[in-house]
């Protein structure tokens, strides 16, 4: 007779805020668009917030560099001959210009874009929303400024998810799966544990989340919706089970199960909670993730002697596994970029050291796009831009990220170690 | 089997660790951090020193069991086989360099291999609760050989 007990507290506080995370831009791009944003007429106190945000949104992406404000030209009429000339002098590529109505239940920031070159307005849109929604304004507002300019869509209000580890004095380690904006503001509680969280996954609506919690003693794998805080363990069965992915039409959930004495990659379909096997091998099947169409999967196996990248084509009946990374002898937790032209995975270089690399299907080499000692967990943005990914500096664990144009950035915590972030599909 | 003979055995097979394992070093580091919250049936103190000298060590990438490993695994086998309905939990562990999903199917591998070796010297399957916390629960924290070689393990408990 064995009676487990569990102590467990969980807090369920999808309200609660913190700003733990602080944006630290750490490098530019070399050649990036000039954009010159005059602070938006009507409300000084939003102006300023507006613009801070903004700026940080824009300079993160790694594509972009706003002029100084004190060096801004004073103007009345944007659309006039002389005005786009003394721009030109400055400089500037964009000029970006808006006007806040606020009532009192309502914010509405209109904006518009010049290109300097062509002498003309490419932009006049309008964002609305509560008074409390000023952060999500910025965001939307830079997300516009983005795609007008670059012509790929933006995703400064995608959001991340992360686990949280904080360590009493007694070295007691509370565990906790965050939410916050992309920048790294706007902090919330999703689930709080007294064991170990990981593998935090989006639903492709950006509504509910997956992840790994041992509060039974063990991985299972749960799903929970994120306004309510409503959860539940996905597959009730007395094995190990994690490593959850979710389908890009949310219908199904791939996951790896140990039922077999071994880590076999299943699909669950969420309807019927109906299990099918996707693979049966004596060594390790895990870490799927579906490609951005959902005809393919990618996991990391060990079969060849060394965990290795492999694909799966699930429109073939009982399909064969195709390896697909040949590179040194560790490359694992894999996923395909939004345009699938490549994957970015986990690789371990001859020095033992792990990096954050991307392979092109086209190229036959692999890019190493990292430098630390203990890259993990990368994950792509919906618009193929940015990796957010998991660093260690010194024994500290925090989130770093890079855009495929160069830029780099950090989001270290003030509290405890950050780590395994996900990044969510768009949300506008 | 009553209690004394039980003790009397555990102290026996605590001598023989004594006298030929060098596990002993990890010892009391080990004993003192069992998880909180996770209590399965009341052991004696005696099946407790022995447990806490099972732990199995493993080599990076690994998880094979070593002769050593061997030698701490036959004073589990002789405790569950002198106490038929003792169940216990075979919980693998990996060091922190790797993913975390590989490195929890790398752990499972590790408890699975512990558990082979049990169930070949005659204990039932359903008597082992085998599971893994891979990177999530190291005993040594820092981000070295040393400290690496101590987590790569299996705790009995």
């Amino acid at each position: 007779m064995n009676k487990i007990f569990i102590l467990i507290t969980f807090l369920f506080t999808p309200m609660f805020c913190f700003g733990e995370l602080f944006l630290e831009i750490t490098k530019g791009s070399e050649d990036p668009y000039k954009v010159a944003m005059i602070p938006f007429e009507g409300n000084t106190r939003i102006s300023n917030q507006l613009q801070n945000i903004m700026r940080n949104d824009l300079i993160r992406t790694g594509e972009f560099s706003i002029l100084d404000e004190k060096l801004l030209l004073p103007i009345k009429i944007i659309d006039d001959e002389l005005v786009y000339k003394d721009w030109k002098l400055l400089g500037m590529d964009y000029l970006v210009t808006g006007k806040i109505v606020k009532a009192e239940n309502s914010v509405d920031i209109n904006y518009e874009i010049y290109d300097i070159h062509k002498k003309r307005k490419v932009r006049s849109s309008k964002v609305f929303g509560i008074p409390n929604q000023i952060r999500q304004l910025a965001h939307y507002t830079s997300d516009g400024i983005y795609e007008s300019i670059t012509g790929i869509k933006g995703i400064a209000a995608t959001r991340l998810l992360y686990v949280n580890e904080i360590k009493d004095s007694k070295l007691i380690s509370t565990y906790k799966l965050m939410l916050a904006d992309s920048d790294g503001d706007n902090e919330k509680i999703l689930l709080s544990s007294s064991e170990p969280i990981i593998s935090p996954s989006w639903s492709p609506d950006g509504k509910r989340v997956a992840y790994v919690s041992f509060e039974t003693g063990m991985a299972k794998v749960f799903i929970q919706e994120i306004s309510s805080g409503k959860r539940e363990a996905v597959v009730s069965k007395d094995t190990q089970i994690s490593s959850p992915s979710w389908s890009p039409d949310g219908k199904y959930l791939s996951l790896t199960l140990y039922q077999d004495g071994n880590a076999e990659i299943y699909i669950l379909r969420l309807r019927d909670r109906t299990l099918t096997r996707m693979t049966n091998q004596f060594a390790i099947d895990t870490e799927s993730s579906w490609s951005p169409k959902g005809n393919k999967l990618l996991f990391t196996s060990g079969r060849s002697g060394s965990p290795q990248i492999y694909e799966l084509d699930l429109r073939r009946f009982n399909p064969k596994p195709k390896r697909i990374s040949f590179e040194g002898t560790y490359n694992a937790k894999a996923s395909y970029l939004p345009n699938e032209e490549g994957i970015i995975f986990v690789h371990r270089s001859e020095d033992g050291l792990f990096h954050i690399a991307l392979k092109y299907k086209k190229e036959n080499f692999i890019r190493v796009l990292t430098e630390a000692k203990m890259d993990e967990s990368p994950s792509v943005a919906p618009n193929g831009n940015m990796v957010v990914y998991g660093i260690k500096e010194g024994d500290l664990s925090m989130l770093a990220g890079f855009s495929l144009s160069g830029a780099r950035f950090k989001l270290p915590s003030s509290d405890g170690e950050v780590r395994e972030p996900a990044w969510s599909n768009f949300l506008r | 089997m009553n209690k004394p003979t039980n003790i009397f055995f555990a102290v026996l097979t605590l001598l023989f660790f004594n006298a030929c394992s060098s596990l002993q070093v990890t010892e009391e580091a080990i004993a003192d951090q069992s998880v909180a919250g996770v209590s399965l049936t009341p052991k004696s103190v005696a099946a407790k020193a022995v447990l806490a000298n099972a732990v199995v060590y493993f080599e990076y990438d690994k998880f094979n069991l070593t002769s050593k490993s061997i030698q701490a695994l036959k004073g589990v086998s002789q405790l569950m086989n002198r106490n038929p309905k003792m169940t216990l939990s075979i919980e693998g562990h990996a060091d922190e360099r790797g993913t975390r999903e590989y490195n929890l199917a790398l752990g499972q591998r590790r408890a699975e291999s512990v558990a082979n070796y049990l169930i070949a010297n005659g204990i039932k399957r359903n008597r082992l609760i085998i599971k893994s916390y891979g990177e999530e629960r190291p005993l040594s924290l820092g981000s070295n050989e040393s400290a690496w070689s101590k987590n790569r393990r299996v705790e009995i408990k």
